[in-house]
C-alpha cells in the first residue's frame, strides 16, 4: 500500500468517523481516560477520606467493598455494567457511560488504599496538632493533612492515571470506538498486515502513557509546590 | 425510619431475584468450572515464569554493564505502556504471521509428553501466545517490585558485608537477596493477584478461559446474571486464596520478628 | 443517620421503578428522531466500513435506511459483533438489529424477530483439500464467531470437533490463515463474500455442503409489537417494489465481488 492510502486509515484511527459520525479512535481514548481520571480521584478521595474516618462495621464494609472492586477483573466489571446497569435500572445508559463507570470504579478502589496510606503515614502528631488547635476533622483534613499525603499519594495517582490510558483499550470488548476497537476493524478490513498494524497501536499508546504521565506529574508537582513547601534534595 | 427503610430495600431485591430464571443447567456449569481451572492453570505458570524472569530483570536492571541496563530499561518501558489486549493480540495475530510456515505448523501439531504414569498434552497456540504474553508484561511489574524490594534494603547492610569480607555474590546471595524478597512479598502477592485478573484478556484470542466460558454460556443460555455472577465470585475466591495465604505468611513473620505496631490517626 | 435512610429509600425506589413498564418504543423513537440500529462492522457486505467514506454500508443497513425512512427519522449505527447483539438490543443500547440475524427458537424466548429477509445455511471455508465432507468435522478444529448459531449447530451435530470461538469471522479467518485452527463455519453467503476480499484468496475453498437451512431476520425487542408491525410492513413493501431485489443486486448482483443467485425472497414459505 503506498503512503496515501495510509492517510485516510490514520485519519480514521487518530478521530473516527468524526464529524460525520461519533467521535472515535485516539481522540475517544483520551477522552475515555481524563473522565475516568477525574471520576476515579473524586471517587478514591473519597474512599480515602472514608477509610480514615470510620470505625467498626461501616469501616468493615467499606473494606469489603474496596476489596471486591480491587478483586473482580476489568473485564468482567465492564460485562457488568454494560449488561446489567441498564436492565436493573431502566436508565438508557450510552455504551461510553458504562465503560467510564467501570473503569472509575475501579480507580477509585485503588486510589482509595493509597489516599488512605498517605493520610496515615502522616502519623499522629498532625491530626493532634490540629485538632489542639480546635478546628473541625474536616478543616484538618482539607487544610492540614491532604496537602502533605498528596506528596506521598502523587506517585500512585500517575501509576493509576496511566494504567487507565491501557485499560481503555477494554472498551473495544463492548463495542465503543476507541483506539483499539478502530484498530481491529482496519486489520478485519485489509487482514495482511496484522503485525504492522498491532506494532503501530502499541506504538502509539507508549506515546500516549508517556505523554500523560509527564503531563501529570508536571500537574501536579506545580498545583503543589505552588503552596511554598520548601523541596528537600 | 431506618427499619423502613431496609425493610422496603429488601422487599425490593427479593422481588427482583423471584423473577429471576432457575441456575444453570449442569453442562454450562461444568463449561464454567472447565474454564476456571484453565484460568488457573494459565496464571499459575505465570507466576512461575514471570517470578523468575522478573527476578533476573531486577538483577539486570541494577547490573554493572550499562548495555544490559539500558536494554532492561527499554524491555520495561515497552511492555509497560502498551495494553495487554494490543500485546496478546500481536503475538497471537501478528507473529504467526512473522513466524515461518513450518514453525507455525510445528506449535500446532499437538506433540504429548510422557512422564510416567501423566501425559502432558501440548497446549493449543491460543495457550502459548496467551502464556508467552501474559508473561512478557507480568515480567516487567514483577521486577520492578523486586528492585523495590533490593533498593528498600538498607545501605549499611552493604557496607556491613563488605566489613565482614563477603564478595558481591555472597553479599548478593546471603544478605541483601533475602531481605529484599522480604520486603517484595506483599506487592508481589498483589501482582500475582493482578496476573489472574489479566488472564481474563486471553478470551479475545479464543483461550477457553473463565470469561470466556462465562459469555459462551451467557450467549447460548441468555441467563447474564448466573454466568457471570458465577464468573465473578471464582475470580474473587482465587484472588481471596493469595490474599489469606499473604495473611498467613505476615502472621508468621510477625511472630517471629516480634510484631509491628500500627498507629491510626485521631485516637480511639 | 437521615441521608443514609434517605439514600436506601431513593434506591427502593429505583429498584421498584424498573418493574414498571416504560412507554411504547415505537413513540419513543419518533419522539427522539433518531432509529437506533446495530449492524456489523466487518462483515461485508452485510456491514462493513467503506475506506472511503470511514462509514459504515452494507446490505443490512439498506435495509435499515428503509425502515428508518418509513417511521421519518435519522438512521443511527452502533457497529456490533455477533456476541454483542443481543445485548445492545434487552439493554436498550439500539431499537433493532440489522446483524444478518438467524432466527431460533431460543432466542425468540428472549426478542421477537421480524419476517425473514434473507436465507443461509451454515457452511465452512477450509484451505483447498482439506474439508471434502462433514464426516471429518469431528476431527478437526474449528474456527467460530461467538454467539453464533453456527457454533450451537456445529457444537451440536458433531461434538467431537474442537471449536475455538472468536470475537469476529475476521479474527476466525486470521487464526485459520495461520494454521491455528483447520476450518472456519459461517453463513455461506457470509464466507462467499469474505473470500471474495481475501488477497490469497486461490489457497482457500468453500466446500459445497451445509449443515443447516436458516432465516434471517430483523431483531425486536420483546413487546414492542407496534414497532415489529412497521418493521414487516417495510419489508414486504420493499419485496413489493422491487426495491429489496435491488438492495440485493447492489451486493450479491453479477456486477458485484461476491455474486450469489438470490433464492430467497421475503415472504417466501420457510423450508423446515
Amino acid at each position: 500500500m503506498s503512503a496515501p492510502d495510509w492517510l485516510p486509515i490514520l485519519r480514521y484511527l487518530l478521530a473516527g468517523a468524526f464529524p460525520a459520525g461519533p467521535l472515535g479512535g485516539v481522540a475517544l481514548t483520551v477522552a475515555l481516560t481524563l473522565a475516568s481520571a477525574v471520576l476515579s480521584a473524586l471517587l478514591g478521595l473519597a474512599g480515602g477520606i472514608a477509610l480514615v474516618m470510620t470505625r467498626g462495621a461501616l469501616h468493615m464494609l467499606l473494606l469489603a467493598v474496596v476489596g471486591f472492586f480491587r478483586a473482580i477483573p476489568v473485564l468482567m466489571l465492564i460485562f457488568w455494567t454494560f449488561f446489567l446497569m441498564p436492565v436493573l435500572l431502566h436508565i438508557d445508559v450510552p455504551g461510553l457511560a458504562t465503560v467510564v463507570c467501570a473503569l472509575a470504579l475501579i480507580g477509585g478502589a485503588y486510589l482509595s488504599h493509597s489516599v488512605q496510606a498517605g493520610i496515615v503515614a502522616l502519623g499522629d502528631g498532625q491530626w493532634q496538632a490540629a485538632m489542639s488547635l480546635g478546628i473541625t476533622h474536616a478543616q484538618a483534613l482539607r487544610h492540614v493533612l491532604l496537602p502533605q499525603a498528596v506528596r506521598t499519594m502523587t506517585p500512585s495517582f500517575v501509576n493509576q492515571w496511566v494504567s487507565l490510558i491501557k485499560d481503555t483499550s477494554l472498551a473495544y470488548i463492548v463495542g465503543v470506538p476507541e483506539f483499539t476497537f478502530l484498530a481491529n476493524q482496519v486489520n478485519s478490513r485489509l487482514m495482511v498486515y496484522p503485525a504492522q498494524i498491532f506494532l503501530f497501536v502499541g506504538l502509539v499508546y507508549l506515546v500516549l502513557c508517556g505523554a500523560f504521565q509527564w503531563a501529570v506529574t508536571r500537574l501536579l508537582a506545580g498545583t503543589f509546590d505552588a503552596g511554598g513547601q520548601t523541596r528537600s534534595r | 425510619m431506618t427499619a423502613a427503610g431496609l425493610f422496603y430495600l429488601c422487599q425490593c431485591i427479593s422481588f427482583w431475584m423471584v423473577t429471576m430464571n432457575a441456575w444453570l443447567e449442569p453442562r454450562y456449569v461444568a463449561w464454567i468450572w472447565r474454564g476456571f481451572a484453565m484460568t488457573l492453570v494459565l496464571s499459575a505458570s505465570v507466576i512461575v515464569c514471570a517470578t523468575l524472569l522478573g527476578f533476573a530483570l531486577a538483577l539486570a536492571r541494577s547490573a554493572r554493564a550499562a548495555a544490559l541496563r539500558r536494554a532492561a530499561a527499554g524491555y520495561v518501558l515497552i511492555f509497560r505502556n502498551s495494553p495487554l489486549l494490543v500485546q496478546l493480540l500481536f503475538w497471537y495475530f501478528g507473529a504467526a504471521v512473522l513466524l515461518p510456515d513450518n514453525v507455525m505448523t510445528w506449535l500446532n501439531t499437538p506433540h504429548a509428553v510422557t512422564l510416567g504414569p501423566v501425559t502432558l498434552d501440548w497446549p493449543t497456540f491460543e495457550f502459548v501466545a496467551g502464556w508467552f504474553g501474559l508473561t512478557c508484561y507480568s515480567t516487567t511489574f514483577i521486577g520492578e517490585e523486586f528492585r523495590a524490594g533490593m533498593r528498600g534494603v538498607r545501605g549499611g547492610q552493604y557496607q556491613a558485608a563488605a566489613a565482614l569480607g563477603l564478595t558481591r555474590f555472597a553479599t548478593l546471595r546471603h544478605v541483601i537477596l533475602p531481605q529484599a524478597v522480604r520486603i517484595a512479598t506483599p506487592p508481589l502477592a498483589g501482582q500475582y493477584m493482578n496476573v489472574i485478573k489479566n488472564s481474563s484478556l486471553t478470551m479475545a484470542i479464543g483461550l477457553a478461559e473463565l470469561s470466556y466460558s462465562s459469555r459462551q454460556v451467557e450467549t447460548e443460555t441468555l441467563k447474564t446474571f448466573q454466568s457471570f455472577g458465577m464468573a465473578t465470585l471464582l475470580y474473587i475466591a482465587a484472588i481471596a486464596a493469595i490474599e489469606v495465604a499473604l495473611l498467613i505468611w505476615q502472621r508468621r513473620g510477625a511472630y517471629q520478628s516480634g510484631g509491628s505496631r500500627f498507629v491510626r490517626p485521631g485516637g480511639s | 443517620m437521615k441521608t443514609w435512610t434517605r439514600s436506601a429509600a431513593v434506591l427502593g425506589l429505583l429498584l421498584t421503578l424498573s418493574g414498571v413498564a416504560h412507554a411504547d418504543r415505537l413513540d419513543d423513537i419518533r419522539k427522539a428522531g433518531v432509529l437506533r440500529v446495530a449492524t456489523f462492522d466487518s462483515n461485508p457486505p452485510f456491514g462493513f466500513v467503506d475506506p472511503k467514506t470511514n462509514r459504515i454500508v452494507g446490505l443490512d443497513v439498506d435495509y435499515a435506511r428503509a425502515v428508518a425512512a418509513k417511521l421519518g427519522v435519522k438512521l443511527e449505527i452502533q457497529p456490533t459483533n455477533p456476541a454483542n447483539r443481543i445485548a445492545f438490543l434487552k439493554s436498550n443500547k439500539v431499537d433493532l438489529v440489522f446483524a444478518n440475524f438467524t432466527i431460533t427458537d431460543e432466542r425468540r424466548k428472549e426478542i421477537d424477530f421480524s419476517t425473514p429477509y434473507f436465507a443461509s445455511g451454515t457452511q465452512f471455508i477450509a484451505k483447498k483439500g482439506v474439508l471434502k465432507s462433514p464426516q471429518q468435522l469431528g476431527s478437526l478444529r474449528i474456527g467460530a464467531d461467538k454467539g453464533t448459531t453456527n457454533e450451537q449447530q456445529v457444537r451440536a451435530q458433531f461434538p467431537a470437533a474442537t471449536i475455538v470461538a472468536y470475537d469476529d469471522t475476521p479474527f476466525a479467518f486470521a487464526a485459520l490463515r495461520a494454521g491455528n485452527v483447520q476450518a472456519i463455519t459461517q453463513d455461506g453467503p457470509k464466507l462467499v463474500a469474505l473470500l471474495a476480499n481475501v488477497p490469497d484468496k486461490e489457497k482457500y475453498e468453500i466446500p459445497p455442503f451445509t449443515i443447516s437451512n436458516d432465516y434471517e431476520g430483523v431483531g425486536v425487542p420483546k413487546n414492542e409489537a407496534r414497532l415489529l408491525s412497521v418493521v414487516n410492513e417495510t419489508l414486504v413493501n420493499l419485496e413489493a417494489n422491487g426495491n429489496a431485489a435491488k438492495i440485493y443486486d447492489q451486493w450479491f448482483g453479477p456486477a458485484s465481488k461476491a455474486p450469489l443467485p438470490r433464492l430467497f425472497r421475503i415472504g417466501d414459505p420457510q423450508k423446515s
